[in-house]
């Protein structure tokens, strides 16, 4: 609702210009190409144009702006990761959208509502502690609380979550909030496309030339382009990508699922997120609640929906909140997340010269979207791996230095 | 005042059955079989409701649940669609999103705002200055949203109930029923659901003032009827389409999961809103709404009406008004000519005025009542000569100009879909396998060939079920366009509106496009259009339309957005059913009950934490129990380990493979300790391995790993194709570690085995009975103590504590718990997979390098090992001991701080009545790890603790008290 | 997918199965570390026709399936060892 009462405000305010143009073709090379017009690949561009100077830019989409996985991920975000190289880099991002609608001039409905991760378990209780303690040296503000602190934040909620699973404590995290997905890709599109980059929907990459070790040019539906440097920023797709550049990558696609119920008047304030009961949700500024689960348990590379999915997070969502019985489920859908052995992305140059992976992002990219521009604009403008993203190297496989996010593995990254 | 009509043949109410209920806090009264919006409108209440965005007042639009504009608070029950759902006797209904009345709604937002910021300013007040941007969020969260939790409401437990059918048909109209009727005569199972409450679809109030559909619902109804293998069930929803034909059917009290061989979609079409100025004014509304208010209700829907139509079926529907005492005012056809002249010519005939070519250009209200309308004829490019405006002056406008396909579960099932001019209309192009269209989802229109078309989807639908039937002969063509390509009127003022869930008009897409938003998904997401509760039933096809003409392209080519599920919103309490949570617990369960467990979860299992005692607080209650294990003796139900039996001759190669240890040369008789490691070197679980005989093992696992073990144990052996047999006997075996200096004289009474240290020497393994209970006795030392493992089938669980308690008695025997168990084994040092070690820790890390034998020419895990202890290990995990006299005690999981990095973190830590001192595990970095480095530990609250590395074990280093001499 | 057919015991719910991952060779002794993390991290990601394991949990019966990933469509089901069926 609040997004369109904006567009109104803008209309009248400006004469209607066009958030984005659309290039009539093709140009025959570019200093950069990026593949994917979601957040990060917008992002990237934006970066290069604003504080690189590098404004041969294109960006190409088999679809369009943000209807990969930017316009379907339930707009979490945070920076409570547990390894210290994880908690900076999202510390990093979660400072840099505070800044955002003002750099873009656009309401992203950026809400900072407070982000409580449920312990059902001493183990998980455990986890919370080492969480709070990691995110507490890097001055992240987040802190173990127990459960009186959950029912005061939230007083709705069955402590007993039916009787299965109590909870005893939460990991507390302030700073997590929620934005309006969809503006976050098209404030970074605007902003790109205003500083000269170019952004092809429609535009499926087909092929990557490479000689020699190094990137030469790009195959698309709609002709070829030559360039030095591509930028892959595709999540679910990646391997597809890799594959045209013959790179392997430990980067498996598995279905991420959310549904959203009928809006309601609002109740719940923070972000809950239990691992025990594989529920997350939060309530949108529209007052639908936005509910996800964990990952599904097999491969597939589509964007089906399943009937298991609503069952299992209605009965969750149940414990935790009897008294949504009523309350109506409008709608399902699915992502393709690239997830990764150790729930960490893959960043940063690769074997082939010239070519950039921003990629890996299961179920935890949107967060991350500012920074991912960030970094990933400065490795690629400079061909120098950012400080931030030295962790994510895809080479970590090889040496056998996983990041830590594995050690703790549960849902709710 | 009253509209109801006389009784009409077919209609849903009845008279006899009056239900009292009140709207607004006003007393109405209805019939049973009316929905709300039928009973309010009969009383002549016009304003059902209010618009999300702009707090219009709005009537009915559909009757087809989707009207968002009357969705209702019935008590506990939020956003009832009082379009569609059933009047309860004493509902007390009240409208959603309102600030009083839907008839006095005070909350009118933007009047309210506007009043002290300029509207533009406003906007961007939202993001900008950046301090007000929660302001107005909190601002907008009051307003936002739509019904109200009632936060009283229990859990609904709503069973749920499988079901299946040969033949599944979706939606009961003409095509539905003679689907559902060729199947069922063709021998199959079928089942036929309706999301209404009665079956027959348009059949029943599509009747253009004459009785023959009427007579065809009469006869096709009896007719299946006559079929036991035909099941029917109206008011079920079928709610989406999922692989392998898995469709849930929700109805008023459950949801069925039915699995069909194949699936009939013939759920017809919505009908399309015309688009002028003041569309929404209380009193427009769709024909079919009109219809069905008529011969669902029997209510008169209004007065006098005016028709725009571009199609036959407005032409019936005038002559439906007619036949039930409704004045038409005019029939406004967009269209220059119409091409069903039959009916044409039977409006005319009542002396009805016919006007062609001209269109409504906007509605005129007044106090929230549809007054007249503005028609104005059509110029030759389509726009309205405004000019040339004619004042009709009613209280109702009936919008019959297309169609859209019901097409969601044919989307779901990834059916292809394609625009076809001829009835200008999305159809299917290419089904998917097993699933079949019908009717006018399938583009076909004229009643006869409705039927046929049923006729046909229902032989093809039986058939791909597996039974015999002829074929039907293919349906005529066309002999009307039923859908206006462009019923679309623009108008300087707005307020003409394409989605009534989001107050969308047609500038809002004109806009959006001009910004860049110009294709079919970034438009939704843009506009949000189809995004409310209808999910664009009544507004994407408008939208694609105007979409279309901005970009000079046909719909098809603009395409349509996907249709997901559900249907229809379903409720959570559907979803979830009665909600299933596994849970296990140990054949001694009922004794830990009755001896006051306080209980924990162990993975699925519930374990006794500890024994409450009254009065005592918990620490001290663990504190005796740790107490007497360490004097006397003690007893743990440890019934949750995995317990895996091995046999075959490749056993013992078998475990070589599956866990870093050797157990090749393990005697008969003896066990060992054993730990397992995944293909990445990371340790996983650990457990016992007792070798009973020379080809028959007995190992047990984590609690929470025995699943995993088992079936990653049978994947390697898929591969490896050993000679073995492996059983996970988890559940078939009831354990207890019986510990203590007194272990041997209470088992001594129990049992003939000899316990001498010479004839049952630690780690070794007997079979023999205990209390007359077969039973495997392992020498176990977890706890540090002289301890026996006794595993018994587990029928004998219970008995075996009840002998093992009153053997102990006269040695004041405890039962001990996790938490107890886990002060013993930290005592001595040992370590506990999952708690000492985490996703990445090595066996080296974690100090169990000496059970890893890196010489064996395989095991899983061992290349990765090798590469890993070329890098050489991250961190250490090691024992330390707290300063006396510190401040505080750290907690699992604080960290150990160096020149102010992170620089380790505590595991497990204890303050040990026994060792009189604070001992733990923790890990460090590995320069760190030498004994006698001195650690700083943070702890809650900042402050810092020291603490100096110590070896272990902290209790009992040389294993001295495990050997029964200690007694 | 919601229905799997284990060799063993026929067409099932897809439930009660666990899925196990692509079927990958691993490299003899005389690999390179290099090979051995590429065996033990890396993944052939792109869609398309794959042989998988998966369990029956039921039953415990560990079996093949050729499946095509990206329509979630089950090609054929064998067990380890037997013969691939047409």
């Amino acid at each position: 609702m609040a997004y369109q009462l904006l567009r109104f405000a803008l209309a009248s305010r400006h004469p209607e210009t066009r958030m984005f143009r659309t290039p009539d073709r093709l140009g025959e090379t570019y200093d950069v190409v990026v593949i994917g017009a979601g957040g990060h690949g917008l992002a990237a561009a934006y970066y290069l144009a604003r504080d690189h100077g590098v404004r041969k830019v294109a960006v190409l989409d088999r679809g369009y702006i943000g209807g990969g996985n930017t316009g379907r991920n339930t707009t979490i975000i945070r920076s409570n990761y547990l390894t210290p190289e994880g908690v900076a880099f999202y510390d990093q991002s979660v400072s840099l959208w505070q800044d955002l609608a003002q750099d873009f001039d656009l309401n992203l409905f950026y809400s900072t509502r407070g982000h409580y991760t449920l312990a059902h378990t001493d183990s998980a209780v455990r986890t919370m502690r080492w969480r709070a303690e990691v995110n507490k040296h890097l001055g992240v503000r987040s802190e173990l609380v127990g459960p009186e602190e959950v029912k005061r934040a939230c007083p709705r909620i069955d402590l007993d979550c039916g009787g299965h699973a109590p909870i005893l404590g939460a990991l507390f995290h302030a700073p997590g909030a929620i934005a309006r997905h969809d503006a976050v890709a098209w404030g970074y599109g605007r902003g790109a496309s205003q500083r000269g980059v170019e952004i092809h929907q429609q535009t499926e990459v087909t092929g990557i030339d490479v000689e020699a070790g190094r990137v030469k040019g790009v195959h698309t539906t709609r002709g070829y382009v030559s360039t030095r440097k591509v930028l892959c920023a595709v999540a679910g797709f990646t391997p597809r990508v890799t594959h045209m550049v013959g790179i392997r990558t430990p980067i498996y696609v598995h279905p991420l699922q959310a549904m959203v119920s009928e809006p309601m008047k609002p109740w719940l304030d923070p972000i809950l997120v239990s691992g025990s009961l594989h529920v997350y949700v939060s309530q949108s500024a529209r007052g639908e609640l936005v509910m996800g689960a964990s990952l599904d348990p097999y491969e597939v590379q589509s964007t089906r929906s399943t009937l298991d999915f609503t069952e299992g997070l209605a009965a969750h969502m149940l414990d935790m909140f009897p008294f949504l019985s009523h309350v109506r489920v409008n709608r399902q859908w699915a992502g393709m997340a690239d997830m990764t052995p150790d729930f960490a992305p893959v960043m940063g140059k690769t074997p082939v010269e010239g070519f950039y992976l921003d990629a890996g992002w299961g179920t935890w990219g949107f967060k991350a979207t500012p920074v991912c521009g960030k970094t990933m604009s400065y490795t690629v403008a400079t061909d120098r791996t950012h400080e931030l993203i030295r962790a994510f190297s895809l080479s970590r496989f090889e040496r056998y230095e996983l990041t830590g996010e594995k050690g703790a593995a549960s849902v709710g990254h | 005042m009253t509209a109801r009509l006389p009784v009409v043949e077919g209609e849903w109410i009845d008279r006899s059955r009056g239900v009292p209920f009140t709207f607004d806090g006003q007393r109405f009264e209805g019939y049973a079989g009316d929905v709300p919006a039928s009973a309010l409108w009969a009383a002549g209440v016009r304003v059902l409701g209010r618009s999300f965005k702009y707090h219009r007042p709005r009537g009915v639009l559909s009757f087809a649940n989707h009207d968002v504009n009357t969705l209702m608070q019935a008590g506990a029950r939020l956003n009832f669609r009082a379009d569609v759902e059933g009047l309860e006797p004493g509902m007390a209904l009240t409208a959603v999103n309102t600030a009083g009345t839907a008839a006095r709604d005070g909350l009118r937002i933007l009047d309210r705002l506007s009043a002290f910021l300029p509207v533009g300013f406003y906007y961007k007040a939202f993001h900008r200055p950046k301090g007000l941007a929660p302001f107005w969020e909190n601002v907008f969260r009051r307003v936002t949203g739509l019904g109200r939790v009632d936060f009283s409401t229990p859990r609904l437990a709503t069973p749920k109930r499988y079901d299946f059918a040969d033949v599944l048909v979706v939606g009961a109209g003409p095509s539905g029923l003679r689907a559902a009727l060729r199947a069922g005569q063709a021998g199959a199972r079928v089942v036929l659901v309706d999301e209404n409450a009665r079956i027959g679809g348009s059949l029943g109030y599509q009747r253009g003032g004459e009785r023959r559909s009427r007579d065809t619902l009469v006869e096709l109804e009896a007719a299946i009827a006559a079929l036991p293998n035909v099941s029917v069930r109206p008011g079920t929803l079928a709610a989406g389409w999922y692989a392998d034909h898995w469709v849930p059917l929700v109805d008023a009290s459950r949801m069925t999961k039915l699995r069909a061989k194949a699936v009939v979609v013939a759920q017809g079409v919505f009908e399309q809103p015309a688009v002028f100025r003041n569309n929404d004014i209380p009193g427009v509304m769709l024909a079919s709404a009109a219809q069905r208010l008529m011969y669902r209700y029997a209510v008169k829907p209004m007065h006098v009406a005016l028709v725009l139509t571009a199609n036959a079926e407005g032409y019936r529907a005038a002559l439906d008004l007619l036949a039930n005492g409704v004045e038409v005012a005019a029939v406004v056809d967009l269209r220059q000519r119409a091409d069903d002249e039959a009916a044409e010519a039977a409006v005319i005939a009542r002396g009805v005025r016919v006007l062609h070519g001209h269109c409504v250009f906007e509605a005129e209200a007044r106090a929230d009542r549809l007054v007249a309308a503005r028609v104005c004829p059509l110029d030759d490019s389509g726009e309205p000569r405004t000019s040339h405006a004619i004042h009709v002056a009613c209280d109702g406008i009936l919008m019959s100009v297309g169609w859209a396909p019901a097409a969601a579960l044919l989307y779901q099932s990834g059916c292809v879909m394609r625009y076809d001019t001829a009835v200008e209309q999305f159809v299917p192009a290419k089904l998917a396998p097993g699933v079949f269209a019908a009717g006018r989802v399938n583009g076909v229109h004229d009643l006869e060939a409705r039927l046929l078309d049923g006729e046909r989807a229902g032989a093809e639908a039986a058939a791909w079920a597996g039974f015999h039937t002829d074929p039907v002969p293919a349906v005529p063509g066309l002999t009307s366009t039923p859908s206006h390509p462009w019923p679309i009127v623009g108008h300087p003022g707005g307020k003409n509106f394409v989605d009534f869930d989001e107050d969308l008009q047609v500038r809002d897409f004109l806009d959006a496009a001009q910004e860049g938003f110009d294709n079919i998904e970034l438009l939704k997401r843009f506009t949000t259009v189809g995004m409310g509760p209808s999910q664009g039933k009544h507004s994407n096809m408008n939208a694609i339309r105007i979409l279309a003409r901005i970009r000079g392209q046909s719909p098809g080519e603009v395409g349509t957005t996907t249709a997901r599920p559900f249907f229809h919103p379903v409720p959570l309490s559907h979803l979830a059913g009665r909600g299933f949570t596994a849970r296990r617990e140990t054949p001694v369960h009922e004794r830990h009950e009755r001896l006051g467990a306080a209980w924990m979860q162990a993975g699925i299992w519930l374990r006794p934490e500890y024994y409450r005692e009254a009065d005592r607080p918990k620490a001290e209650c663990v504190r005796a129990e740790i107490r007497a294990v360490r004097s006397g003796v003690g007893l743990i139900d440890v019934g949750t380990l995995g317990k895996m039996e091995l046999h075959g001759p490749d056993a013992a190669a078998f475990l070589e493979r599956l866990y870093t240890g050797r157990f090749a040369g393990l005697k008969v008789g003896m066990s060992r300790y054993g730990l397992m490691t995944d293909e990445t070197g990371v340790v996983i679980d650990d457990g016992v391995i007792a070798r009973l005989a020379d080809e028959h093992f007995y190992f047990t696992t984590t609690t929470t790993g025995a699943a995993a073990v088992y079936c990653e144990a049978q994947r390697w052996n898929a591969i490896w194709k050993l000679r073995v047999g492996l059983v996970n006997v988890t559940g078939a075996f009831a354990a207890v570690n019986l510990a203590g200096p007194r272990s041997r004289t209470v088992l001594a009474r129990l049992g003939t085995q000899d316990l001498s240290r010479d004839a049952f020497p630690y780690l070794g393994v007997r079979e023999t009975e205990v209390g007359g209970i077969p039973a495997r006795v392992m020498r176990v030392g977890f706890v540090g103590e002289l301890g026996y493992e006794i595993h018994v089938p587990a029928q004998y669980g219970a008995c075996l504590w009840d002998r093992l308690m009153e053997a102990g008695r006269e040695f004041d025997i405890r039962p001990f718990g996790v938490e107890a168990q886990r002060a013993l084994r930290l005592e001595k040092g040992h370590v506990i997979i999952g708690q000492d070690t985490d996703g990445l820790t090595t066996a080296d890390e974690a100090g169990l390098g000496w059970a890893v034998r890196m010489e064996k020419p395989f095991f899983v895990g061992k290349r990765s090992l090798e590469i890993i202890r070329k890098r050489g290990a991250r961190q250490t995990l090691v024992g330390f001991e707290l300063d006396p006299g510190s401040s505080a005690v750290p907690l699992e999981c604080h960290l150990v701080i160096r020149d102010g990095e992170i620089a380790g973190r505590v595991t497990s830590v204890l303050e040990s009545e026994t060792l009189g001192r604070t001992v733990g595990l923790v890990f460090v970095r590995p320069e760190l790890a030498k004994e006698g480095t001195r650690l700083e530990i943070r702890v809650d609250g900042g402050a810092i603790v020291a603490a100096t590395v110590v070896r272990t074990p902290f209790y009992d280093p040389d294993g001295a008290r495990q050997e029964p001499e200690h007694e | 997918m919601k229905l799997l057919r284990c060799p063993v015991n026929g067409a099932r719910p897809v439930s009660e199965f666990v899925y196990g991952g692509e079927v990958r060779e691993m490299p003899g002794d005389a690999c390179t570390d290099a090979e051995w993390a590429d065996y033990v991290f890396n993944r052939s990601g792109i869609p398309g026709v794959k042989i998988e394991w998966w369990y029956h949990v039921a039953s415990g019966t560990w079996f093949l399936a050729k499946r095509d990933v990206a329509a979630d469509h089950v090609l054929q089901t064998w067990l380890p060892g037997e013969e691939v069926p047409e």
